[in-house]
């Protein structure tokens, strides 16, 4: 069977797949963000407010962008 | 000679994030109900409501459960349980913020632009007050410890 075929024989909401598109990004930033911090908090532990807050608004920017991926199912289906 | 774990200095700037985030999600629910009334009456009335608080209380979870995870500062299991805490409550948001678009999507009493529309001010909006809470915090470096007392001159 060709690809084309297969591709044809996909049927359901394509949806589902802007869904698995949106999450990628955020979930690539979320974990960078979350490791540093972690390299961060092991080595100065002292820092962990600092840190966290760094960390708070670093994952509101990513996944805001999740927030707005996974909404537009709303406005595109 | 041991020093002793006091809680994050962090925790203020959160609480003041929440705080705010709570008056800019009353601020962009009453301006998008008027819109959304004009726009599309009583739906869009409800779709601008349900569509703002999702925003601002899916993005002030993240802040809360900083808040919630903080409390085990200073316990051996610490960090894992920081990271346990904020990391496990940021899938089950997005969990249920998943169930609740399928769920909504397709109710007759939802207009969906309206909903969409507000929920992006929402999210925006608290991005900004984010941002702004945390850049006018004042922190000190190295914060989060008790320094021991200091020895008496005998």
């Amino acid at each position: 069977m060709d690809a084309v075929t297969v591709l044809a024989e996909i049927n359901g909401n394509i949806a589902t797949v802007g869904y698995g598109l949106a999450a990628i990004g955020p979930a690539i930033g979320v974990g960078i963000v979350v490791g540093k911090t972690i390299e961060g908090v092991a080595r100065q532990p002292e820092l962990a407010g600092r840190l966290q807050v760094l960390m708070y608004i670093g994952i509101a920017f990513t996944e805001a962008l999740a927030f707005i991926g996974i909404a537009t199912y709303f406005i595109f289906v | 000679m041991t020093t002793q774990h006091a809680q994050p200095t962090s925790i203020p700037v959160f609480r003041k994030v929440l705080v705010f985030g709570g008056f800019l999600a009353l601020g962009i629910a009453i301006v998008g109900m008027v819109v959304g009334g004009l726009v599309a009456g009583g739906t869009g009335v409800l779709s601008a409501l349900i569509g703002t608080v999702m925003a601002v209380v899916f993005m002030g979870i993240t802040a809360a459960s900083i808040l919630l995870a903080n409390r085990y500062a200073g316990r051996e299991s610490a960090i894992g349980a920081f990271f346990g805490i904020v990391m496990g409550g940021w899938l089950l948001k997005f969990v249920v913020f998943l169930v609740l678009l399928v769920l909504l999507k397709d109710q007759p009493w939802i207009n969906t632009i309206v909903l969409f529309l507000s929920i992006i001010a929402g999210v925006l909006g608290s991005l900004v007050v984010d941002a702004i809470v945390l850049f006018k915090s004042r922190m000190p470096y190295a914060s989060d410890v008790v320094l021991p007392p200091a020895p008496h001159d005998d």
